[in-house]
């Protein structure tokens, strides 16, 4: 059927009843006819009856042509709705770019919701609800021990492994693994710090995955005196053996072990985790004592037919008649088989999960919240069009239909925030996962994309947004008043109100701003200030890492003199490679400590100066009490560092000895000791904060130092700090720091690795990267954060800006007459301006009000410690009263604006 | 016998399209179109006319709407939409090719056997 004009669609959905129509048509016909009779001669008597006797059985004729009027109508009903879907999307586009504004807040708005929301969805679902990319994934289990026995989640240990190998029928092909890191040292000479997998045979049979080359690991390979072997990834295979087809049967050097190459998985596989290397699990059974031996991740298959509750009952079996018989190490224990993916997450997880989904929630909301401000926005639009909504109503569109199109019409606003919200989340997620994979690699099935079940997700969110955006203002716009719509639908004038609702919104709106900037405020400033700061000059040409030595044998606890002998070897081994690592000619110096300075782990630490009774405990707060980091460093740390000493003097060589009690101190500690007195001499001793007061020895400060920490290490807070002298190999592990002489460090991380496993295989030096490297990939991530809390924040002015722009213009177009007839009878401007910004002055005055309420009920219930904020209160609210008056401003200009004769002649 | 034609089996609508291709026409109007362009030969049974017209205007090949006659009456008019249009060319060379052979098989003479 040709297309028609547009209106005459309308046109057709008002026509009368289909018989009447044809009646009315018939009847013309008859008229016509007997007119003609008359002209030809006939009286009107016969000329009526010769036409009626012409026209036929007039009952089947009228009958029939309805029936098929009636076909007609109905089709083109159900052709029109489909048009006008097509057709309000169109509508939608084009109110989108009518009120660029309007769209630009909403749709920004709304994207950063939809962003922030499909981020923690696609992040936390990848985390939460992954699925096991290998063959009948979801039937592979972890076993996970319920509570950490080792201090280690989701291990458990050889005994329980082997208890449960024994016990359980649930559950097939049950298996362990444990990652070590080994030096992977191959014929020519290179090294390389690697992830082991030292694994079960039946991992690569709950995997189902055959080998690419030579054969997986065998249940005989993990016998005592078995020889050793290995199997690799393909992706090593090629990068680090160059994919030579004579592979198998290779050997290569793994720590102190030489293992021989046995098998080539195929690509991509990466099981248990993200492995790459797979050796036999050896387990020793003589030291399988409930709570000894290393600790292990154990997994299996369901068995055929066994459902995850069956197994868990079985497990739950098990674990009650063990924690019977070893009430000592067992009380509290409580084993669960859990999916394989999810026992990677760690029982701590498993608790948090309620947590994170609750999170989840709540973001949701804020993209509610935000939606309801849009829908204020879009009412105050709507309002504007109360008068062609009347219209299309008069004109026989239902209340449906006129609601189905403003919908429609949010949709399209929620659509297009919903594609820059996903675009914005992928990039996120994308910037996560370089992040991540810089600090080592994620399990194989966590992949960090925007998946179609984010993409349904932000989808629901879209039609959500879209209901309260369109549905809400609709419902409004088209309810009682709309006859009084169409009664001033020629005066420009506009029916609909604004009613408590709304204001309670903006006032709400700004009670939340003002709460809330604050804080956003001030963590926005702070990583900000991180963001550009720069480190210090002499952190340029430092290189950091760690230095561990792996054990290879697993370690008899009821040995005690294998602790003290790896220690010994330890230090022996550090000292050994220090030495050679200083001959090296790029090297200018070389220092360590027990950690880096800035990422001291040990956080909370009291001190008591020397003027305290010689108690043995620290319970109570003395004349100074601190908290502080303490650490271990090298004699010439400050040295490398190239830290002044400010007072006093640097270590020396006797400050390393046993019983040795001189320390350094920084300068805010120093400060806080000896306020502006000297602090050389002065003792003092500190415990770890805690239930164990037990004080230290009593320490003379020898030196001060510059608070030097911030500028080598990304922190925010100046800690006061002490240092005590350390020999090499003192404390494992250690971290080293290189200064080079310039150049590459690149290469030269390459060699101080070869150079450790050259002086024992068994040492290797990880995480090796320039202070400058690592102070940028903090920075990047700081920046990140804080760039999402200043998007949130903009959004959150925008908007209210918005809302209140919306709800003044709102009302000037409501009271243009009255403004007008004031004009007239010679009310002065700033009166009338005073007028239309009282209402805008009453909710945002309602709304700071509201807002530092808020702030001081928060502040009560945090104990004072919200001082900053305090400080800050009065400037944002400030803020907020000048956004919403300038947001007003406009309005009030234009109701200036308005001619009385003019406002009169609308009436 | 009169001069007056039998219409054939399924050629009133095509005899209605081209009525209505001549420009657009009310009921009555179609009607009196018809016996004027046969000259006087095709009398069209009224009956049949109208569930015609709705046929036709269902199968989307005319259109109408109401609009005001020459004497001053409401009456709704018809006219061709487009495919109304290819219809009838359609239909008019289907026609044209059985009356030809129609015609030309009446005509034939033992000579031409």
């Amino acid at each position: 059927m040709a297309e028609r004009p547009l209106w005459r669609r309308w046109v057709h959905v008002f026509r009368r009843d289909p018989k009447s129509e044809v009646d009315d048509e018939l009847r013309h016909h008859y008229e016509q006819r007997v007119a003609d009779y008359v002209a030809r001669g006939l009286d009107p008597e016969s000329a009526h009856r010769a036409a009626v006797e012409r026209l036929g059985d007039l009952t089947r004729v009228r009958n029939e042509c309805a029936s098929l009027l009636s076909g007609e109508r109905r089709i083109h009903e159900r052709r029109m709705r489909l048009s006008v879907s097509w057709l309000d999307i169109k509508l939608g586009v084009r109110m989108l770019v009518k009120y660029p504004g309007l769209s630009v807040v909403s749709v920004l708005g709304m994207a950063v919701a939809i962003a922030i929301s499909a981020g923690y969805f696609a992040g936390y679902g990848a985390i939460l609800d992954p699925a096991l990319p290998l063959d009948d994934g979801d039937r592979v289990v972890g076993l996970h021990p319920g509570v950490s026995q080792s201090g280690s989640d989701s291990e458990v240990s050889v005994h329980d492994y082997v208890a449960w190998r024994d016990a359980m029928s649930t559950v097939r092909e049950l298996g362990a693994f444990r990652s070590q890191r080994r030096n992977l040292i191959t014929a020519d000479g290179r090294t390389e710090l690697i992830e082991v997998a030292a694994i079960t045979a039946s991992g690569f049979r709950v995997a189902r995955v055959s080998p690419a080359l030579g054969r997986p690991l065998l249940e005989e390979d993990e016998r005592a005196g078995a020889a050793p072997v290995l199997v690799i990834a393909h992706e090593e295979w090629q990068r680090v053996f160059d994919g030579d087809p004579d592979i198998l049967g290779q050997t290569v050097r793994l720590g102190e072990t030489v293992r021989t190459v046995v098998g080539v998985m195929p690509e991509g596989f990466r099981f248990p985790v993200n492995h790459r290397y797979w050796v036999p699990l050896v387990l020793n059974a003589a030291i399988a004592q409930p709570s000894d031996g290393p600790a292990l991740h154990v997994f299996g298959r369901l068995a055929d037919g066994v459902t995850l509750e069956r197994a868990r009952a079985e497990l739950a079996t098990i674990g009650a008649r063990m924690a019977a018989a070893f009430p000592a190490t067992h009380e509290h224990f409580r084993p669960i088989v859990l999916p394989y993916a999810h026992l990677y997450r760690g029982y701590s997880a498993l608790e948090a999960e309620p947590t994170i989904r609750a999170v989840r929630l709540a973001l949701s909301l804020l993209l509610v919240i935000v939606a309801l401000n849009v829908a204020i926005l879009v009412y105050a639009r709507t309002a504007t069009r109360t008068g062609e909504i009347a219209v299309r109503s008069a004109l026989g569109a239902s209340r449906r239909r006129v609601v189905a199109q403003l919908f429609v019409e949010a949709l399209v606003l929620s659509v297009a925030a919903s594609a820059i919200g996903l675009t914005l989340a992928g990039i996120a997620l994308r910037l996560m996962t370089d992040w991540i994979q810089r600090g080592g690699e994620m399990p194989f099935w966590i992949d960090l994309e925007l998946r179609p079940g984010t993409i349904l997700y932000v989808a629901l969110l879209a039609i959500i947004a879209a209901a309260i955006v369109g549905v809400l203002p609709a419902l409004k716009a088209t309810g009682k008043r709309l006859q009084q719509g169409l009664q001033q639908f020629s005066s420009r004038g506009s029916a609909m109100q604004l009613g408590r609702t709304w204001s309670a919104l903006i006032v709400l709106q700004v009670a939340g701003a003002v709460a809330a900037l604050p804080a956003a405020i001030l963590f926005a400033e702070e990583t900000i200030w991180l963001g550009i700061r720069a480190p210090s000059p002499a952190a340029h040409g430092l290189l950091q890492s760690t230095l561990v030595m792996h054990r290879e044998e697993i370690i008899d606890a009821a040995d005690s003199t294998a602790e003290p002998a790896f220690r010994a070897r330890f230090a022996d081994r550090a000292a050994e490679l220090i030495r050679r690592i200083e001959e090296q000619p790029e090297v200018a110096g070389i220092t360590f400590a027990d950690d880096f300075p800035g990422r001291e782990s040990n956080a909370t630490i009291e001190v008591e100066p020397d003027v305290a009774p010689a108690a043995d405990t620290i319970g109570q707060r003395g004349p100074v009490f601190v908290e502080i980091r303490t650490s271990r460093v090298a004699t010439n740390l400050f040295d490398v560092f190239r830290i002044p000493i400010l007072a006093g003097r640097k270590f020396g060589p006797a400050d390393t000895r046993a019983g040795a009690t001189a320390i350094i101190v920084s300068a805010t500690l120093a400060e806080r000791i000896a306020g502006g007195a000297s602090v050389l001499g002065r003792h003092i001793r500190y415990a770890e904060r805690g239930e164990n007061t037990q004080a230290g020895p009593w320490l003379e400060v020898g030196g001060v130092v510059p608070d030097f920490a911030n500028d080598f290490t990304l922190n925010d807070d100046v800690v006061p700090r002490l240092f005590h002298a350390a020999a090499a190999g003192e404390s494992h592990p250690a971290t080293l720091i290189v200064r080079m002489r310039g150049g590459e460090a690149a290469p030269l991380a390459t060699r101080l690795r070869n150079l450790a496993a050259t002086v024992d295989p068994t040492l290797t030096l990880e995480d090796v990267e320039t202070v400058i490297g690592a102070w940028q990939r903090d920075q990047q991530a700081t920046g990140a954060l804080g760039l999402m809390i200043v998007a949130v924040m903009l959004s959150v002015l925008l908007l209210s800006a918005a809302g209140i722009y919306a709800l003044m213009s709102f009302t000037v177009a409501r009271r243009r007459r009255e403004i007008g007839i004031r004009s007239a009878l010679g009310a002065e401007p700033h009166r009338i301006i005073m007028s239309v910004f009282a209402r805008a002055g009453a909710q945002i005055g309602a709304g700071v009000l509201a807002g530092i309420t808020l702030v001081a009920v928060l502040w009560a219930l945090d104990g004072g410690r919200l001082e900053d904020e305090w400080v800050l209160l009065p400037g944002v609210a400030a803020l907020m009263i000048i956004v919403g008056l300038l947001a007003a401003l406009g309005p009030a200009r234009r109701g200036l604006a308005v001619q009385p004769t003019e406002a009169l002649r609308e009436e | 016998m009169s001069d007056q034609a039998e219409l054939l089996p399924g050629t009133l609508d095509l005899l209605i399209l081209k009525a209505v291709s001549l420009g657009k026409l009310h009921g009555y109007g179609v009607l009196l179109r018809i016996e004027q362009i046969s000259g006087g030969a095709l009398q069209i049974q009224q009956g049949a006319l109208y569930p015609a017209l709705y046929r036709l205007e269902h199968q989307g090949l005319i259109e109408s709407d109401w609009g005001v006659s020459e004497n001053n009456r409401r009456a709704k008019y018809y006219r061709l939409t487009a495919s109304g249009r290819r219809r009838l060319g359609e239909e008019t060379a289907s026609w044209n090719r059985l009356a030809d052979a129609i015609a030309r098989s009446l005509a034939a003479t033992p000579q031409e056997l």
